[in-house]
């Protein structure tokens, strides 16, 4: 029971996860990514059909890469050259990409909703032998699958590449001092246009993942917001990779608990809003916390 | 932040210029959608032709879009009273689904009690459950500088499931499985002006609110406060005015609004709630608030566009092919190009030259 908890926990964990960490560099490099979700839900259909048409779980995920680093591109291109408000750039996208899916849906395959394809190629599970026999252990490591190997080790990857390489520097001086990055002869726009790329594509991967890792079919509503949960990771995170992603692996916990209590006279819509009740909570510690420290610094 | 607020004043005097601007991003999304429907197969101008027959081709349809537009000027105003006052208030819809829950709540409850008690009884608790629901982001903003687009956006998920779990569980209509409370009783429901129509009072309360916000903006002292606060909160800040408590006291009114426009819509539409209550009314209101750039005649003029097109939409699914969903489309992309510049892109045609 507990290992079976544990186990849910960290397969609900990944998606969340890939989105927070886009999400994360996106949010350093000086943009707040609303639109995550959508991104999610065109990587998830588009991940679906590639995974169908060619049987190769690898290429369906370049796929859905690719199609949530376009949306990604096209969103920051509309912030950073037209100046749009990046909030109602991110809302419109949701709903305007949502419309599209399903508008999608029913003008190609004539199906509103959900759409389930014959021959989908899903992502192995990686089984550890020994380990996988070990109570709790073996839950958290063996039977995952490569994407969700890849999103905890990028976690570290994240924070090396942002505190210690070139690159990830820069991206940090765009987003907190876009003058400096232009004294320096470096355009703060292109490198936040890459950030919302790189957001893109980890949200696209984590929608392939709700398709081809978790379930098979596509479901409109299959993100269920949880491009909205990445976000809140991050915010729950402070933009620290280690925070956010135990803010994730607590928000994924949620949703295998939530998922268990249905159906069993348990509240489980209660359950479902205690990512965003504590993202609020954090949110207010740590302006009490600032509001002190400025109080004793006067 | 302050973007989105100064272009969602009203702007003094009209030109042709200010014109061009104010349509350019329902054409330009126009566009877009015509390149979506083209590629799919259809027409784009049939289509258009047939959405604006379906919206305003006799009474009835005439009606119907009046009467889907209702909840989008309430909406549309709550956005822009927040707006205004530069505060990003993105949590209209959680106060939609909290005040209509309250104002069912109200109607089916208190059953005893006469229209003339009732329906504003009903109507205030809707009002109050918006304000309230915007108490804690307010506070949060203007005491302890905490993003309220963050705090506003992730009350929104806590209103759907709230409001769920309250419908599935302790005011689920007894006998009932779907998640819905009990219908208001007769003396809670707004009255309908235009049987078999669902066009309701609800209507003339939105008009009037927007009536009042016009002469508000124009010549109250408050209204003048909170356009210097969203344009320019330092030089508020020098001239005296208290901003933090205005802030409060917009976001409140923000919510107010848009507790009412749950409120209305339960009570002159759908006479109780269910999950699934609102279609987004909160989101487009900040499409509405946008397109029309807060002026009073703009929401209003944005919300009959998005009513026809939510009442058209429907009906076009039913006689032709095109999917419901063309309005999304519109919708989303409005949203977007009413707050994209195009300025530059001018600028440079002129260095050109």
């Amino acid at each position: 029971m507990i290992d079976n908890i544990i186990h849910a926990a960290f397969v609900m964990t990944t998606p969340i996860l890939l989105a927070a960490l886009g999400g994360l560099v996106n949010r350093v490099a000086g943009l707040v990514n609303i639109g995550l979700d959508s991104m999610m839900l065109a990587g998830a259909l588009v991940g679906l059909m590639i995974a169908s048409q060619t049987g190769s779980w690898p290429a369906a995920l370049v796929a859905a890469a690719l199609v949530g680093g376009l949306l990604g591109l096209l969103m920051s291109l509309t912030v950073t050259r037209l100046q749009a408000n990046e909030i109602i750039v991110g809302l419109g996208f949701n709903i305007a990409v949502a419309g599209l899916v399903r508008f999608f849906l029913k003008s190609w395959y004539g199906t509103s909703g959900t759409l389930s394809l014959p021959d989908v190629a899903m992502l192995p599970r990686i089984h550890i032998p020994v380990v996988a026999d070990i109570p709790v252990l073996g839950a958290i490591f063996s039977d995952h699958d490569p994407l969700t190997w890849a999103a905890w080790l990028l976690v570290p990857a994240t924070a090396w590449f942002l505190a210690r390489t070139r690159l990830g520097l820069r991206l940090r001086a765009a987003g907190a001092a876009p003058q400096a990055t232009r004294a320096l002869g470096l355009n703060p726009l292109n490198l936040r246009d890459a950030s919302t790329v790189f957001a893109g594509m980890m949200s696209g991967l984590a929608g392939a993942y709700l398709c081809i890792g978790v379930v098979g079919i596509f479901n409109e509503g299959i993100t269920a917001g949880r491009g909205f949960l990445a976000l809140a990771a991050f915010y729950f995170g402070r933009n620290r990779p280690w925070p956010t992603a135990i803010g994730a692996l607590l928000f994924g916990l949620f949703d295998a608990i939530q998922i268990r209590l249905q159906g069993r006279g348990l509240p489980a819509e209660l359950v479902q809003t205690l990512p965003y009740v504590m993202v609020i909570v954090i949110l207010t510690l740590v302006a009490i916390t600032i509001k002190r420290a400025r109080n004793k610094g006067a | 932040m302050s973007a989105v607020a100064s272009s969602a004043r009203a702007t003094p005097a009209i030109g042709w210029r200010d014109v061009a601007l104010a349509v350019a991003p329902l054409v330009l999304a126009l566009v877009v959608a015509a390149i979506v429907l083209a590629v799919a197969g259809h027409n784009p101008l049939e289509v258009y032709w047939l959405l604006l027959k379906e919206s305003f081709g006799g009474v009835k349809r005439i009606a119907a879009t009046v009467s889907a537009s209702t909840p989008l000027i309430l909406t549309g105003l709550a956005t822009a009273v927040a707006f205004r006052s530069g505060v990003f208030n993105v949590g209209v819809e959680g106060c939609v689904l909290v005040g209509g829950l309250a104002a069912a709540f109200v109607g089916f409850t208190y059953v005893g009690l006469p229209a003339t008690l009732l329906l504003p009884l009903a109507l205030g608790a809707a009002a109050l459950a918006g304000t309230l629901w915007m108490l804690v982001p307010a506070v949060l903003k203007a005491r302890l500088d905490v993003d309220e687009v963050v705090t506003t956006l992730m009350l929104n998920f806590i209103a759907v499931s709230l409001t769920a779990w309250l419908v599935n569980g302790p005011l689920l209509a007894p006998g009932s499985a779907n998640s819905a409370t009990p219908m208001v009783v007769e003396a809670a429901r707004l009255p309908r002006l235009m049987p078999p129509s669902t066009l309701n009072a609800g209507f003339l309360i939105a008009i009037a609110l927007l009536g009042l916000y016009w002469l508000w903006g124009r010549g109250t002292a408050l209204g003048l406060e909170t356009r210097l606060a969203g344009l320019n909160p330092r030089f508020a800040i020098a001239s005296g005015i208290n901003v933090p408590m205005l802030i409060i006291k917009m976001m409140l009114l923000s919510g107010a609004i848009g507790g009412l426009a749950g409120g209305i819509q339960a009570l002159g539409t759908v006479n109780r709630f269910v999950v699934g209550f609102s279609p987004g009314y909160g989101f487009t209101g900040i499409a509405v608030a946008l397109l029309g750039r807060g002026s009073a005649i703009g929401i209003l003029l944005a919300a009959l566009l998005f009513g026809a097109l939510a009442t058209s939409g429907a009906t076009i699914q039913l006689f032709s092919d095109v999917p419901i969903e063309i309005v999304n489309i519109l919708q989303g992309t409005v949203m977007i190009f009413a707050v994209a510049r195009f300025g530059w892109l001018l600028k440079n045609r002129q260095g050109g030259k």
